[in-house]
């Protein structure tokens, strides 16, 4: 679904990611490649289907919307390089023409000469872009700058009558910032708490939802 | 026979003269047939010397043998101290499930050694065991090692184990009922069938006795089998012919309106306990969970302050130096009372308790004679216990206990089969120790009761899970945890193998944190979540303190004593206890008893009002009747369904007739249940009527409607966390050793979604399913539960508000959902609503 955002047309797609059609920029966040192979290595078997599967998603994305840029607002690389890392490195190669833009997060320590033989093009702090800045965790402080970031994998609990619950993924806004869910199936989420003037968009197998919200 | 010749058996017996004792019979007979070579179980009362009856009977054979030795033993000088030093070593390792048995266990032992002149040692080791005593017994191993299960294993993590067992003569299982229906007693099977495999390595000609203690169950022939599943040995049953005097009491408030129709705290009744307690030497007070445990020390102390000094707290989060010091205390008499959990439950002797107070119901025929036999443990002596009901039909359920206890109905524990997670667990263990053969693992394992029916596709697929990671035909190259390193399969990574041992063992709870006062001192432990809730200057009550929370700092709660006199109580996780089938079929029999006045028990007498206020405003459901009441409120219209076959099969009875309305028309419930009935909440009208109702309740297609009923998915997944922890996929929690990884965290959780879209033949995701449905949906019960409903005469009531009956239903937090309807349908109705939802928290305390 579209929405408007400092007068801006975003797309929040289910797949977990926003497209900037003025800028067709395709916008994920916690990508955390390599993920499951660093678990592997710790003698922690998660299947690993599981990073070949956040790439086909990522494919199907590109070739949904043929952005120009793909901005990752952090948390796009897991610890190290590590075979997961090389199946990045195998996909890079085929869509070569988009550029890649990362504004680093926590778990982005990749060597320098890593992301420059992967293509990438990392910003360590944020990304300016008039009317947003790309960060991967929301800033204490707030200028004229729209924040959008990823960091916490965002989630909603919704609440029925007759006591029932559900929970999702989503994607989160108020009036300084909007947060992307995690891009990675091999992720948890932290449930949000609604105030006043939040917006939520739940990801449902099958679109994106508006919630509202009752105090 | 002919060990009454024996001149162990004469030392033993004189002793015992000098101390005024006499052997029982099943005590001598045990000594027999230990002397004999047999293994085995004894079943005999508490308090009538179980630990004697096969502690003695390895003595006694110490000393014929020794005997023997010393005839031989004619050169004097060097060589003979050096090989009797040689000779030394573990005879004898007595597994116990609760770490406070052993320091008892140790204590009566060591008194008996001593008072033979038998030069033994006798060690403990558990979680409990200080560093330095490990280091200790690595050097020189005791005589006899008191251990848990959890310990035994960490000692087979360790390397060049089997030089601890080289003279090993008997194990024994003591409490093995409380083991046996758990994965710790799958711990103990496997433990057991690797130091025997060893033995048999080294000494193929010696003898290893495997010996059980239990108390009565319903399939005391199976427990047997689980423990000793070998063909080869000679088995026997020692059953005691004694019977334990118990007097059961209720504790009834003045009128009946003074009991709450719902509830399970009961303190409006501290009153009438305060006598108990004062007429009493010493009254142990068992509560059903932690937080109660904390909530009745307070009340009790308010009610009367000058209890202060004299009652005490214990449960299995307070630390262990304060455990210790209460236990000291019971023993010496110092305490009038005690208010405890299971924690206390089993087979410690303290001999001033002459009164045990059950607080709530125990649900179980089995736990409650436990917990009776607590008090009066002198054999002959008499066990009292009192019922302190927490709501008003728990009455019914005491009666129940009553007839029960005096009939001897006692549930059976099934034990556990299959457990793969448990099974991951201990070949890592294997492998962080000396390494292992697979091929000569899988006899043992596969000799086992719990892995009898392992197949050889699934041990090979556990051996790819933990060597390279898994099913997937793609190359793991980067998975590493266990290595062929010689013939033997090990794990080399020094920081997995640390990570293994830290959480070897199948308790799994939350992430736990240590509490201790800003000056010093350690008070106990809470789960973090409950931590996460607390701001600075918020009181909390733990071990009985009233504790003002200052700050978290290196994974330590640290705190200082609050001025505030009550405050809330951590509640910790934990399962919540199923009424068992046995208890059950009692309790509708007391149902019809109650109205007819057809009984001998004062509290069926005593609850008669509410029975005649439930029969005016509905029905009281005779066992030939089956009861539905159909109630709309401003919440929605409920249906409220009483089968009376506990919480558990309710459970899925309710999602069941969910899932069968559910294709009548698209339709969402909230689902709520007891140990009594169960209820559907639905904001929509329900399609339900007096001619659909037996169709509903059918048994056929059971199997096809539980399996199509979405909660199966949830109960696994529920299933899946404590096997994700066990299997090590996931680590919880470590009290003050928190192994900090950033890049290792996950959830169970996530696990379970990554398995079920990515790994489909997981065998710990069939694992979680397959404990689901035989754990946990108990399929035959619910069978058996709705042919006898399509028997019953059905009665559809419309009641205008809560009846006596449903109202504990009703108040019950834990809830469940099931749905029909489209997804995006049930979002449009519903809203995020975080205010809401924090002050119901805040009501649950």
């Amino acid at each position: 679904m579209f929405i408007n955002c400092r007068g801006e047309r975003l797309y929040l797609s289910k797949e977990r990611a926003i497209y900037w059609e003025r800028e067709k920029m395709l916008i994920i966040s916690d990508l955390h490649i390599g993920k499951s192979a660093h678990f592997r290595k710790s003698g922690i078997q998660v299947p690993d289907t599981v990073g070949k599967t956040d790439l086909q998603k990522l494919t199907a994305l590109v070739k949904e919307f043929k952005p120009f840029t793909l901005l990752v607002t952090g948390d796009m690389f897991h610890n190290k390089i590590n075979s997961d890392a090389n199946a990045f490195l195998e996909w890079r190669k085929s869509y070569s023409e988009i550029r890649v833009v990362l504004v680093k997060g926590n778990h982005d320590e990749l060597k320098t000469q890593d992301y420059v033989a992967l293509g990438i093009e990392v910003h360590h702090k944020e990304l300016l872009c008039h009317p947003f800045r790309f960060i991967h965790n929301k800033p204490k402080v707030f200028d004229e700058y729209y924040n959008l970031c990823g960091h916490i994998h965002p989630g909603i609990v919704i609440f029925g009558r007759a006591k029932q619950q559900l929970k999702f993924p989503c994607f989160y806004f108020n009036e300084t910032c909007g947060i992307l869910p995690a891009f990675s199936v091999f992720t948890g989420l932290f449930i949000m708490k609604p105030e006043k003037g939040d917006s939520f968009y739940a990801i449902t197998p099958e679109k994106v939802v508006p919630i509202a919200i009752s105090s | 026979m002919g060990i009454e010749t024996s001149k162990g058996y004469k030392q033993v017996m004189k002793w015992l003269k000098t101390t005024r004792k006499k052997p029982f019979k099943f005590q001598t007979d045990a000594w027999q047939y230990y002397a004999e070579g047999y293994s085995g179980l004894v079943n005999a009362p508490t308090g009538f010397g179980k630990t004697f009856s096969l502690f003695l009977a390895v003595v006694i054979d110490e000393l014929n043998s020794t005997q023997e030795s010393s005839k031989v033993k004619v050169v004097p000088g060097k060589l003979t101290t050096k090989k009797a030093k040689v000779q030394t070593g573990l005879k004898l390792i007595w597994i116990t499930p609760l770490r406070s048995l052993a320091k008892d266990l140790s204590r009566a032992m060591r008194e008996v050694c001593e008072q033979l002149g038998l030069d033994w040692q006798v060690g403990v080791r558990n979680g409990d065991t200080s560093q330095n005593d490990k280091l200790k017994q690595k050097k020189q191993m005791p005589e006899v090692l008191i251990i848990t299960p959890e310990s035994m294993h960490l000692l087979l993590a360790q390397k060049s184990t089997f030089n601890y067992f080289e003279h090993l003569q008997c194990i024994v299982a003591d409490e093995w009922h409380e083991l046996l229906g758990s994965k710790r007693g799958v711990m103990a099977e496997l433990a057991i069938s690797r130091i025997k495999g060893l033995l048999l390595e080294k000494h193929p000609e010696r003898l290893l006795r495997i010996w059980g203690i239990s108390a009565t169950i319903g399939n005391i022939e199976q427990a047997l089998n689980v423990l000793v599943p070998y063909e080869d040995v000679l088995k026997v049953i020692v059953k005691a012919d004694i019977e334990k005097k118990i007097v059961i009491k209720s504790i009834l408030p003045d009128h009946i309106d003074m009991l709450p129709w719902a509830g399970h705290l009961g303190h409006k009744l501290a009153d009438k306990l305060l006598p108990i307690i004062y007429k009493s030497k010493t009254t142990l007070i068992f509560t059903n969970t932690r937080g109660q445990a904390e909530l009745w020390y307070q009340t009790l102390l308010a009610k009367d302050e000058n209890l202060a000094g004299q009652l005490a707290i214990h449960h299995g989060s307070i630390d262990f130096e304060l455990r210790n010091w209460i236990e000291d205390s019971i023993h010496s008499g110092i305490l009038k009372a005690v208010v405890s959990t299971s924690s206390l439950d089993l087979g410690v002797d303290f001999k001033p308790v002459d009164t045990v107070v059950q607080i709530g119901s125990p649900k179980g025929v089995a736990r409650f004679l436990q917990r009776a036999g607590r008090s009066g443990h002198s054999p002959y002596e008499t066990s009292k216990i009192y019922f302190l009901p927490t709501h008003a039909l728990e009455l019914v359920e005491a009666a129940a206990i009553k007839e029960a206890a005096r009939t001897q109905n006692i549930e059976s524990r099934d034990p556990i089969v299959m457990a793969f997670d448990t099974l991951i667990q201990y070949l890592v263990t294997l492998a962080v120790g000396d390494g292992f053969d697979d091929e000569k693992i899988y006899i043992e394992v596969k000799e086992t009761h719990a892995f009898r029916e392992l197949l050889p596709d699934e041990w090979a697929w556990i051996m790819r899970f933990i060597t390279t990671g898994g099913e997937s035909l793609t190359a793991y190259n980067e998975f590493s945890k266990v290595t062929k390193i010689d013939g033997l399969w090990k794990v080399e990574s020094r920081q997995i193998a640390m990570r293994h041992r830290l959480h070897i063992g199948t308790i799994v709870s939350d992430a736990m944190l240590k509490v201790k006062y800003i000056s010093g001192g350690f008070v106990g432990m809470v789960e973090e979540s409950f931590v996460a809730k607390m701001k600075v200057g918020t009181s909390f009550t733990l071990a009985g303190r009233v504790l003002e929370f200052a700050m978290i700092k290196d994974m330590m709660v640290l705190v200082r004593k609050s001025k505030q006199k009550t405050a809330m109580s951590p509640s910790w996780m934990g399962g919540r206890m199923s009424l068992s089938a046995n208890l059950g079929v009692i309790l509708r029999k007391k149902y019809n008893e109650t109205l007819d006045k057809q009984h001998d028990d004062e509290e069926l007498d005593f609850i008669l009002p509410l029975f005649e206020r439930q029969a005016k405003v509905s029905h009281v459901p005779q066992s030939d009747e089956f009861l539905i009441e159909l109630i709309n409120t401003r919440d929605g219209y409920h249906l409220f369904a009483y089968p009376f076959e506990g919480r558990q099969v309710h459970e899925i009875m309710a999602s069941l007739i969910a899932y069968r309305l559910g294709r009548l028309k698209p339709i969402s419930f909230s689902i709520a249940m007891n140990d009594y009935g169960f209820e559907l909440l639905s904001e929509q009208p329900l399609p339900l009527d007096e001619d659909n109702i037996k169709e509903l309740f059918s048994p056929e297609n059971l199997s096809d409607d539980i399996i199509a009923s979405i909660n199966a998915t949830e109960m696994a997944r529920r299933k899946f966390r404590d096997i994700a922890c066990i299997s090590g996929l996931v680590f919880q929690g470590y009290p003050g050793k928190y192994v900090a990884n950033k890049h290792l965290q996950s959830s169970a959780a996530l696990f379970f979604n990554v398995f079920s879209d990515y790994d489909k033949h997981n065998l710990l995701l069939r694992q979680a399913y397959d404990e689901a449905f035989y754990q946990q949906i108990e399929e035959p019960r619910l069978a058996a539960a709705l042919h006898r409903i399509q028997k019953s005469k059905v009665i559809v009531v419309k009641a205008e508000s809560y009846t006596p009956l449903c109202f504990p239903i009703k108040v019950d937090s834990l809830r469940d959902n099931m749905s029909s309807e489209e997804l995006s349908q049930r979002i449009e109705r519903m809203t995020a609503e975080a205010e809401k939802k924090s002050v119901r928290k805040k009501n649950v305390h």
